[in-house]
């Protein structure tokens, strides 16, 4: 009984959110359609904001990739907070899993996975390095790069059940990216005039030393990704049984 | 001296990446950031008290390209006051570093909802709080507590993604995720997408504000989780939740969704009192009570378009919740108020919360009955002091049974630090011109 109700319930809400997603407006995107305003000096602007990424990225940031501009500078505080909820649900795994207590051994992975995944894993670090390296101008960046790099680690947990990430290193390099991403915030504040403002000069947009913080943040994100994902996965790991 | 609101959001997130590294001191370290933010939260009162509300622009581009941070009395008072209860709160955590970690997240978080003016960096803070939550709930690592925790999560994820959904209709009519950009322009919003939008993310806000039929994880996690969390949960994480939700009202600013909220509100109210009425389990009991309140706060904030009291009314009922109740749920680990601390404690934060003059909780139910009275809506004046009643019963109960009781909390004292503020901030009348500050939107 409770189950038909459910499925009921759940499928009128289902109709509901299909017919009132199927009236929203498909509003032809045209750059002076709208405007809009700013709240401090209560002026308005004769642009949109997506116009404004797409027209002003590579002028004010020194990026060529939007997208990274977009989450690295115009919206950073963002990506700092995401950075924090990956963290705090990478902490939180430590904090309610503790180490299991032996565990069903696993059999061996055979051995061309065994010798495959060793062959391949230094072609997969380096892939999410470049990944997260040239953030700011190929399509990529430190989450996507932290995550190909995670998936290397996770591959070597398959193919060898004895493998294990080192807690303390893996701890620390996380430690160290997320003071770099925060500090860098504040010397934004100290050299320049706003929280995570770009204090490094521009550079020459497309090249790999250009686009000021962006780079460097990128970075700190790709490790920090990395180790916190592979940390997970290794958490969940210790407790299987 | 030149105040900026991020540091208050930046440095306790800079030291939970820190605390790793620091691992025996971390209790200290903890400690000395909560109080630092906290006596930056009294700067950034004094100085918007002063100068009216403050705006800091994030990364150097001016709002909405880029991120800002908006400042008003309310939301400096209520960043002081969630900093100062997690201060105080604090020192009675038992635990290790990584919980010192996720409970500074959680108030850092916690602030960030308070003091952003984003929507979709508010949507970030919300995430990181109620991941933070999520932990501390189930830190316990008991059966009650786990139970709780899966309850909060499954509901919280499914909350958040609703608030997504809402935040990017918006965008997708509006391109612009600035709240007062957004409030400036949603006149020119098609009302159907403004409302599919409002009641997204009003699903999705409202379940981490205990919002009547979204609220089926608050027994449990409170019930389930350690005393000083399911304080934590009722000053943090609901306090800023709320006050989220009074900035969604003021966005949308349409007389139907302040009508919407104040059903909404008489809904929760009367189920959370009548909950909490029929319940034995102490824990359970202030947890549903803790529902009405919340309730209570929502009707205060749903007649801020007709009436000025409605401000004052909900500021002074979240300082008696926030405090009060905060320290009833420390209490809670033990049955009885064995000594003098935990004796007064519970007495004081009984008689703020059924609103004894001249507590906070007092100030807040007669500024809300003035507003009420203003707008001669007697049905929900009626209501109201209905579940005033309904609340001295139970309340009056509670005390009987616990001053009997010889055991006595660990965490008493700083309970009764807690309630303390809670009397200072009803005794000082001045506070009612502060709170009346406008809201910025």
């Amino acid at each position: 009984m409770r189950k038909v109700a459910a499925i009921v319930i759940a499928s009128a809400f289902f109709a509901i959110l299909l017919i009132s997603f199927y009236q929203i407006p498909q509003s032809g995107y045209s750059g002076s359609e709208y405007y809009y305003s700013n709240p401090i000096t209560g002026s308005h602007a004769n642009e949109s904001v997506p116009s404004h990424y797409i027209s002003g990225t590579k002028n004010e940031t020194g990026a060529v990739n939007a997208v990274t501009a977009i989450v690295v500078e115009y919206r950073g505080f963002d990506t700092l907070g995401e950075v924090t909820v990956l963290f705090t649900a990478a902490t939180g795994v430590a904090f309610l899993l503790h180490k299991g207590k032996g565990g069903k051994k696993r059999a061996e992975a055979n051995l061309i996975l065994r010798e495959g995944s060793k062959l391949v894993l230094p072609f997969i670090l380096l892939a999410g390095a470049y990944i997260f390296i040239h953030g700011h101008l190929t399509p990529g960046g430190g989450f996507p790069g932290g995550a190909v790099i995670a998936s290397g680690f996770l591959l070597m947990m398959l193919s060898y059940p004895k493998f294990f990430m080192k807690e303390k290193p893996v701890s620390i390099t996380e430690s160290f990216a997320g003071i770099t991403f925060a500090v860098i915030g504040l010397l934004g504040l100290l050299f320049a005039s706003s929280f995570l403002e770009n204090f490094l000069p521009l550079g020459n947009a497309g090249y790999l030393l250009s686009a000021g913080i962006i780079p460097v943040i990128y970075i700190a994100i790709g490790f920090k990704v990395g180790s916190e994902l592979s940390s997970i996965a290794d958490k969940f790991k210790e407790v299987q049984k | 001296m030149v105040m900026h609101p991020v540091l208050m959001i930046a440095i306790p997130l800079l030291s939970a990446f820190i605390m790793p590294l620091i691992k025996k001191a971390h209790r200290y370290f903890a400690f000395s950031i909560l109080l630092l933010n906290t006596a930056l939260s009294i700067l950034l009162f004094a100085k918007v008290y002063n100068e009216g509300a403050l705006y800091e622009t994030i990364a150097g581009f001016s709002p909405p390209v880029g991120i800002y941070l908006a400042v008003d009395n309310l939301s400096a008072l209520l960043a002081f006051l969630i900093n100062i209860f997690a201060t105080i709160n604090f020192l009675t955590s038992r635990q290790d570093f990584r919980f010192s970690m996720l409970y500074l997240l959680g108030v850092a978080g916690a602030t960030g909802i308070v003091l952003t003016g984003d929507i979709f960096n508010m949507f970030v803070f919300f995430e990181i709080t109620a991941v933070a939550s999520y932990a501390l709930v189930a830190s316990k690592k008991d059966r009650k507590a786990t139970e709780g925790a899966i309850k909060y999560m499954i509901l919280g994820s499914v909350g958040s993604v609703f608030m997504l959904v809402g935040i990017a209709i918006i965008y997708s009519q509006l391109k612009s995720l600035n709240l007062y950009d957004i409030a400036a322009r949603i006149s020119s919003m098609d009302p159907k997408m403004m409302w599919l939008s409002f009641s997204f993310l009003l699903t999705g806000i409202g379940v981490e504000a205990e919002l009547f039929p979204l609220n089926g994880w608050v027994p449990d996690a409170y019930e389930g989780a350690e005393s000083n969390i399911s304080s934590f949960l009722s000053f943090g994480p609901s306090k800023a939740s709320i006050y989220a939700i009074a900035r969604l009202l003021i966005i949308f600013s349409m007389s139907r969704t302040y009508e919407l909220a104040l059903y909404l509100g008489i809904v929760t109210l009367l189920v959370g009192e009548l909950a909490a009425f029929t319940q034995k389990n102490t824990k359970r009991m202030l947890a549903y009570s803790s529902i009405g309140q919340m309730g209570l706060i929502l009707i205060a904030f749903s007649l801020m378009d007709k009436t000025s009291y409605a401000i004052p009314a909900a500021f002074f009922i979240i300082v008696s919740h926030a405090s009060a109740k905060s320290a009833l749920f420390l209490l809670s680990d033990k049955d009885g108020f064995g000594d003098m601390s935990s004796k007064y404690a519970g007495l004081a934060g009984v008689l703020s919360l059924i609103g004894m003059p001249p507590l906070a909780g007092f100030w807040g139910k007669w500024y809300l009955l003035m507003g009420v009275a203003d707008e001669k809506i007697w049905a929900v004046a009626a209501i109201i002091i209905f579940s005033a009643v309904i609340e001295a019963i139970y309340f009056a109960r509670y005390l009987y049974k616990n001053m009997e009781g010889k055991e006595s909390s660990r965490n008493s004292i700083p309970a009764a630090v807690m309630v303390s503020i809670s009397i200072v901030m009803g005794i000082l009348p001045i506070l009612y011109n502060m709170a009346g500050g406008v809201l910025n939107a």
